[in-house]
């Protein structure tokens, strides 16, 4: 469903050069040619369909570096991702062309201690889509390990594929903190990473969620997409007493495990403080890397912290959970764009400006 | 084997003697009056009462971790002795049954007692927490069930000891230390040295000390560690010592004990356990902490908070009776239960020094 912009390349025929939206530099993003490799034994040709814009892709358009990684030369940007299968390898037995299939774009070593126990995401060698100085996913085609590529239920669309990506995140969070039928959960932040983790704590069966935010609109997203109570927080580190009492007031009963999408010392500590007793507390976000928390205390009551890192193993129970219709995630998509270049400069000032937009999505 | 001091007080004759915090620096041996035997309580000798640095702490300060000691209270809780009577529902001990008590009483009610990790009960009785009296005392009262028959091959002496191996053995149950994990431990004080016996006792391949003063690093040597690496003060140095420490373990890291609780030591243990490790926080020095979290949680180095133990004396009896563990070293200086040497044990425990264990024996 392309808005105008570059037309697909048929395979063979006319050979269409294969275009992608191109980091140069600060705010300049340039659609240019892509030049894909080779296709190897067990890779795929894909067409992209559908390709969302994360808060990590806008952070490299506005700094050229991101969580210590530094664009160093041109990269295309973009990683969330569903397309058609235009071509596969010799060795590939699961896809055929036509297939349309969702992206993990985290392509990892297979050999090291860490991908050998299936913590793959956490690879030192990991390729990553639009972590420099891997090349992004905001083109026409790419080339992609098969084993990576995940085949769409009839009754999803291309764009609920693409939302595969950061609903993983929240999937892979509730999954290391124990997330389940027991557990009360709370959330510090409500942008697109508290919402998706919001809709995988429900689905996974978490009996009440509370969600905080700074933002007016953004609980109130919040609270239509399914938060049980939302409360309005400040960036006071002197009013995380209080706070922790509006929390536990809103929850009505113990908090189990925290998730904490933001990631500053505030809501560390808030997401401490309010955490009941031998409970967990998740970090997911990536405010700052120093932080001054109360952990003592915390550690003293048994609150755990668990990181996370990306995913791994989450695009089939992604894909059961939307087809099935225990994720909705299509509420996200706020905003959509074609693949011009006057377009995709839109598109990231859409989202760099937050406000309403939460997901922007691109259909090429 | 006393030396001197009070002598045991028979049933009902003499009065029940015990050491009471009555203000900063000043403890008395006073008479100490016991609560009603209940049904399933025991009524036990003390033999033996070992000195914690939390018992320290509050004879210095009159506070610790948060607890304030308001009124005179009797200190210790490291304790073991022999069974003098026993409650009339008290199936299990017998008179002259030696054992070491679990100095925790909980409300068995509570959502935590009842999925067993009562160490987190909110309404918990401890030996020497502030209001509840402690242990060094002629007797106590006790209930049966958290008092352990010792083997017949161990000491009251090692019976005391399992109170503070069990802080060492619950942190290494709780990170799941055994056979595949590398263990470094931050600090080599008396909570250092029993999680590293129990560390290996677990089956850990390769454990590395850490600590600022040689001294207890020698003693670290001695007790079995495999590398000590010698760290400052200084958040500066964190680079070169993990540096160090990486190449002392001469594998990553998997799980990092810090027996220490601050900055310094948390920074470095984050930052010298393996991506995807854990990290454990056994010590209490700061309450709040200004460290590198975020790239921690982003290698999935998990932070595990440790509140006392649940459900080792067991074990403890077990690793103590087989051998597998010799705590008998960890005991430096000896003292008897009179005034003086009540005063003198505590000045020996909180000059620090060659001290690890101040033993009393009553």
């Amino acid at each position: 469903m392309g808005k105008g912009g570059m037309s697909r390349g048929d395979a063979g025929d006319e050979e269409e050069e294969n275009m992608a939206a191109w980091l140069l530099g600060i705010n300049d993003l340039k659609i240019q040619p892509f030049k894909l490799p080779p296709l190897g034994p067990y890779d795929v040709k894909i067409t992209m369909k559908a390709v969302g814009i994360c808060g990590s892709d806008v952070h490299y358009v506005k700094h050229l570096s991101c969580a210590g990684f530094v664009v160093k030369e041109p990269m295309v940007i973009g990683h969330e991702c569903a397309g058609i299968i235009d071509e596969v390898g010799s060795e590939v037995k699961n896809l055929v062309p036509g297939d349309r299939v969702a992206l993990e774009p985290q392509i990892t070593c297979w050999q090291c201690d860490r991908c050998k126990e299936g913590r793959y995401n956490l690879c030192p060698d990991v390729k990553f889509f639009a972590t420099p100085p891997v090349h992004g996913s905001l083109a026409n085609q790419v080339v992609h390990p098969a084993n990576l590529c995940f085949k769409l239920p009839d009754n999803m669309t291309l764009e609920e594929g693409a939302l595969c990506e950061p609903l993983s995140v929240g999937v892979y969070a509730c999954r290391r903190a124990k997330v389940g039928l027991y557990t009360n959960v709370l959330i510090m932040g409500a942008g697109p990473i508290g919402l998706v983790t919001m809709l995988a704590a429900r689905a996974f069966g978490a009996p009440r969620i509370v969600i905080v935010d700074v933002d007016d609109q953004r609980l109130s997203v919040a609270k239509n997409l399914g938060a049980d109570e939302i409360v309005k927080v400040s960036t006071s580190v002197q009013d995380v007493p209080e706070e922790v009492e509006k929390i536990t007031k809103a929850m009505g009963a113990r908090v189990d495990v925290t998730f904490d999408c933001a990631g500053f010392s505030k809501t560390m500590s808030t997401a401490l403080a309010a955490t009941g007793t031998g409970g967990v507390v998740c970090l997911v976000g990536m405010g700052h890397n120093e932080m001054t928390i109360p952990l003592t205390p915390a550690a003293a009551r048994e609150v755990d912290v668990i990181g996370v890192f990306r995913y791994q193993n989450t695009w089939p129970l992604c894909l059961e959970l939307i087809s099935s219709g225990k994720i909705d995630v299509k509420p996200l998509i706020t905003h959509r764009f074609g693949f011009s270049q006057k377009e995709v400069e839109e598109a990231f000032e859409t989202s760099a400006r937050g406000g309403t937009a939460i997901k922007v999505m691109f259909n090429l």
